[in-house]
């Protein structure tokens, strides 16, 4: 017997770049979070070649989950050619020589940051959500052995009033993105900062999502076919952003998210934030032919 | 497949990296092995926060940076996590390590005695300019000492014990792959001691140094005094599967004990910090804090969360520099609840939040108060 | 001298056959080397009023921290004669069941009102809060009970959405009343909470205690090291000493003939 008989050839990485003792880490971990819904399970998260608070904690996932038959759509703030989604994607294209794409339809695998797609994401369907702070309790509570014992007696009181006293100061729920949700009626969540828009997308979903913290060392899960309720009171309704009746300025397209481009003279222009989506409005109107998945809203409603 | 716009981001994000790179001399194994050996300060502090002592990598992350400490650390500590964990080294104990730099202010002699070492403590610090105009910097040889001190030296802490002063605290029996990794477990707390003195060693000086002042200078509960700093070389010592010890080699590290001069239960209260590589300032903060922590207090830079939490150089750098990336999608959510609220206000000037209420109920008596302060 | 204290019995009220609403028995705890309290009894009536007095350093205010669930005896019973729990001694509670039972059945108002009210918050917000722990879901019937609480406490309702920090110690102490009985407890405790104020304003606070006290019947546990708070709000007294019970009885009989040396001493100095 020799050494090299005993021993895999050398490679500068490991496929996936993270070593295979951190992905099973990630996979128990993982399984523990879709076991129970919206708790944020504690793990090691190892450093990887990117600054933190920049996705390491949805690209650790994503390296996790990856395999060479995966095709991957990575986006951040709706746009695929976000600097730093361009960064992702070329560094999961080096360690895992995965397939790209922009369709959301086409994709096994999304990461992304701060935005869910447009169109429906299905069961075979994996979305990977970038998360700077897991903890929905930091505003009200920043010590961390504090708010997990409120976890733990699911003591939501202090987000209630939070949310009631902006009632009275401003006359509405002031809460932007990030709007604190309670998963399968026991954990609340920051469902990362995808905007209020977003929220109603992960509720009695087909897919599994995984959210990850990288510089708060947090993993946790909305498993498929999980009530997903934004905190709301009973007689004033959840209000998403009000964006329903704009059109788009690049596909002509009304009834989604947008990016709002402020103008000379104050006057501002909307785009579709979803921007492949936009993209493929776009070729449809040239003629091209392109495909649609279902949409989470229609009309500017939210379609169940 | 890929659209135009996502090629040119691809495209900008190679040329920006390019651009930096042309700022900075060529990136040679000559300028590497300079910086190894003329930085080792600097060499050692990024060895002691990437928590990885491998002095060639070291210095080569600080040429490929250009001396960016922060993208320094992320270099090695991203390399260090690929690596496997291949064994545990055996514990090094006060007495082992050979020590060059020996000092306490507790007492004017201890056993061992006090070894000056290496230092620029009672220096002046005078730039030599001259220099720079091509004057040669000569510096005298050391003259060995007679009598050499001792290579190694007992703890001053084993002398407090005897004596009572400290608490007869001796160290558990623990496997040593038993012992809790921090890079390998999510930290929580109260942390294992050993989480919170692996995250101390691996903390950043800086960070350190301004929580463990701000302890100094009152902001805590401590008044520390150094008990025991040492600088020294430590066998990295490996136990062979047949049951041998060997060294594999040898690691410089720093270590500071503090102790403080207020005492609990009639025993002082000793504070820890180890590291590698001789970094005496982030000891010294360290340990203080370490010794801070220990006692029930209200100080924020005395709270083992609040410490250990924002003393992570890559961590805390990481979330710093990541605001510079875009947060339209969250800007937009809070200005579309923001222009709601206002065109509720303007809409109903002066009056109350329009919510179900009951009307006002009439208004009690007036009431004799003191007014608030 | 007599330093034993008195057989309880002889000064028991005689009338009251019903179990007592709150019993606690063997109550005893050890700081380090100090007895905070030694195999301490007491039992409170529906309706009733208990007033506990005592100088710093008595127990009285630790004896109420452990009727609040805040804290727990080195030795004791504790019991509420309540549906959830009857029998049960609560000091075997876990955590979460303490907060629940300290949620819905037990009302306080501290004399700090820093230890009782969110400061920067609205006041209406501090008694809304309460509500919604329990699952209050509906904004308007939060205003509506939030405001109804705070009424009852004669608060002054224009001022219902001002933060605690912007008022008077008064009002503070009105608003931790409202939060304390917005759902109607069991019991009510009340740790010294006229101290500090102005007298006109501590007389009008105790109005507004005589007069819920009078309406609704609420059972009170009362501490105040002011023999005028105790004499105008109890119906009974229990004098405390150094951890242990020295005397107790219905509140005009301990006033007009004490019998306690230190009991005495206490009447006397006051009157």
């Amino acid at each position: 017997m020799s050494l090299a008989e005993l021993t895999a050839p050398w490679q500068r990485f490991n496929y996936g770049f993270l070593d295979e003792s951190a992905k099973r880490e990630i996979r128990r971990k993982t399984l523990k979070a879709i076991a129970v819904p919206g708790y944020q399970v504690p793990y090691a998260s190892r450093e990887v070649p990117m600054a933190r608070g920049w996705g390491t904690g949805g690209l650790q996932v994503t390296l996790t989950l990856l395999k060479p038959s995966s095709v991957v759509k990575v986006i951040d703030q709706g746009a695929d050619d976000s600097v730093n989604a361009v960064s992702i994607r070329k560094f999961l294209r080096r360690v895992g020589g995965v397939a790209e794409t922009l369709d959301t339809t086409a994709a096994t695998l999304i990461q992304s940051r701060h935005r869910i797609p447009e169109e429906k994401l299905r069961a075979d369907q994996v979305l990977v959500l970038q998360v700077p702070d897991p903890e929905p309790l930091r505003a009200v509570e920043p010590d961390i052995s504090e708010a997990r014992h409120m976890h733990a007696d699911a003591d939501y009181g202090l987000l209630w009033l939070k949310l009631y006293e902006q009632i009275v100061r401003s006359g509405r729920i002031m809460e932007g993105a990030s709007y604190p949700s309670l998963v399968n009626g026991r954990h609340v969540i920051s469902p990362s900062p995808i905007p209020r828009w977003d929220v109603p997308k992960l509720h009695q979903a087909d897919n599994l999502t995984i959210l990850s913290a990288g510089r708060e060392k947090r993993i946790y899960a909305v498993p498929p076919h999980t009530d997903v309720a934004p905190l709301a009171f009973d007689d004033i309704a959840y209000r998403v952003e009000d964006h329903a009746g704009i059109a788009c300025e690049r596909s002509g397209v009304k009834g989604y998210f947008l990016n709002e481009l402020p103008k000379g003279g104050g006057a501002s222009v909307y785009e579709m934030s979803d921007t492949h989506f936009a993209t493929k409005h776009i070729q449809k109107r040239e003629g091209e032919a392109v495909s649609f998945g279902a949409t989470y809203y229609r009309k500017g409603s939210l379609a169940r | 497949m890929a659209y135009a716009a996502t090629r040119g981001g691809e495209e900008a994000i190679e040329q920006a990296e390019r651009l930096y790179r042309e700022d900075l001399a060529p990136l040679t194994a000559e300028r590497v092995a300079e910086v190894r050996r003329t930085m080792p300060y600097l060499v050692d502090r990024v060895m002691g926060e990437a928590s990885l002592y491998e002095p060639d990598l070291a210095a080569l992350a600080l040429v490929q940076t250009g001396g960016d400490l922060y993208e320094a650390v992320l270099l090695l500590r991203a390399y260090r996590t690929t690596q496997p964990r291949l064994w545990i080294a055996e514990a090094v104990r006060h007495a082992d390590i050979l020590t060059v730099r020996r000092i306490s202010a507790a007492f004017k002699d201890i056993p061992g005695g006090q070894i000056l070492g290496p230092t620029l403590d009672y220096s002046h610090r005078l730039l030599k300019v001259g220099v720079l105009d091509g004057e040669p910097d000569t510096v005298a040889p050391v003259t060995p000492s007679e009598t050499p001190a001792p290579a190694t030296q007992p703890a001053l802490a084993d002398w407090q014990r005897e004596k009572g002063l400290i608490e007869d605290a001796r160290a558990e029996a623990v496997p040593l792959e038993e012992i809790p990794d921090v890079t390998r477990d999510g930290l929580l707390f109260p942390a294992p001691r050993a989480h919170r003195l692996q995250t101390l060693a691996r903390g950043d000086t800086g960070g350190m140094l301004a929580l463990g002042y701000a302890n100094m200078r009152g902001y805590g509960p401590t008044h520390p005094t150094v008990n025991d700093l040492r600088l020294g070389e430590a066998e990295v010592r490996l136990r062979h599967p047949r049951g041998t010890v060997f060294s594999a080699g040898r690691v410089r590290v720093s270590e500071a004990e503090m102790v403080s001069k207020a005492s609990e239960g009639g025993k002082l209260q000793l504070g820890f910090c180890a590291t590698f590589g001789w970094n005496e300032v982030k000891t010294i903060a360290g340990a203080t804090l370490d010794l801070s922590m220990h006692f029930e207090n209200d100080y924020p830079a005395a709270s083992e969360e609040f410490v250990l939490y924002h003393t992570e150089p890559t961590e805390a750098s990481g979330f710093c520099i990541h605001f510079k990336m875009p947060h339209y999608v969250t800007f937009q959510s809070s200005l579309d609840a923001l222009r709601d609220a206002n065109a509720k206000r303007e809409a109903h000037p002066a009056t109350a939040p329009e919510t179900p209420e009951t009307p006002d109920a009439p208004a009690p008596a007036p009431e004799l108060e003191e007014m608030p302060s | 001298m007599r330093a034993t204290p008195l057989p309880l019995a002889r000064n028991a009220p005689q009338l009251v056959t019903a179990a007592p609403l709150l019993a606690m028995t063997g109550v005893a705890k050890r700081y380090g080397d100090v007895a905070a309290l030694t195999a301490v009894d007491v039992a409170v009536h529906e309706g009733e009023v208990l007033g506990i007095v005592g100088e710093s350093g008595s127990g009285k205010s630790t004896l109420l921290r452990m009727m609040n669930l805040e804290e727990i005896p080195d030795a004791g019973r504790y019991t509420l004669d309540i549906a959830a729990h009857r029998g049960a001694n609560l000091f075997g509670l876990d955590r979460y069941e303490r907060r629940m039972l300290r949620v819905r059945e037990i009302g306080i108002v501290y004399q700090n009102p820093h230890d009782g009210l969110r400061m920067r918050h609205s006041s209406s917000g501090n008694v809304a809060e309460r509500l919604v722990i329990t699952g209050e879901r509906r904004f308007g019937e939060l205003r509506r009970r939030a405001k109804d609480a705070l009424i009852a406490s004669d608060f002054p309702i224009k001022r219902m959405d001002r933060p605690p920090a912007e008022l008077s110690g008064g009002m503070q102490q009105r608003v931790q009343l409202a939060k304390a009985i917005a759902l109607e407890p069991t019991l009510l405790l009340l740790d010294e909470p006229t101290t500090g104020l102005d007298v006109s304003v501590q007389a009008l606070v105790l109005d507004t205690l005589k007069r819920l006290q009078r309406e609704r019947r609420i059972t009170m546990v009362l501490v105040s090291h002011d023999l005028g708070v105790i004499r105008t709000m109890a119906d009974r007294v229990m004098v405390m000493r150094r951890g242990a019970v020295v005397e107790e009885g219905l509140a005009d009989q301990v006033f007009q003939d004490p019998q306690h040396p230190y009991t005495q001493q206490l009447v006397h100095a006051k009157l």
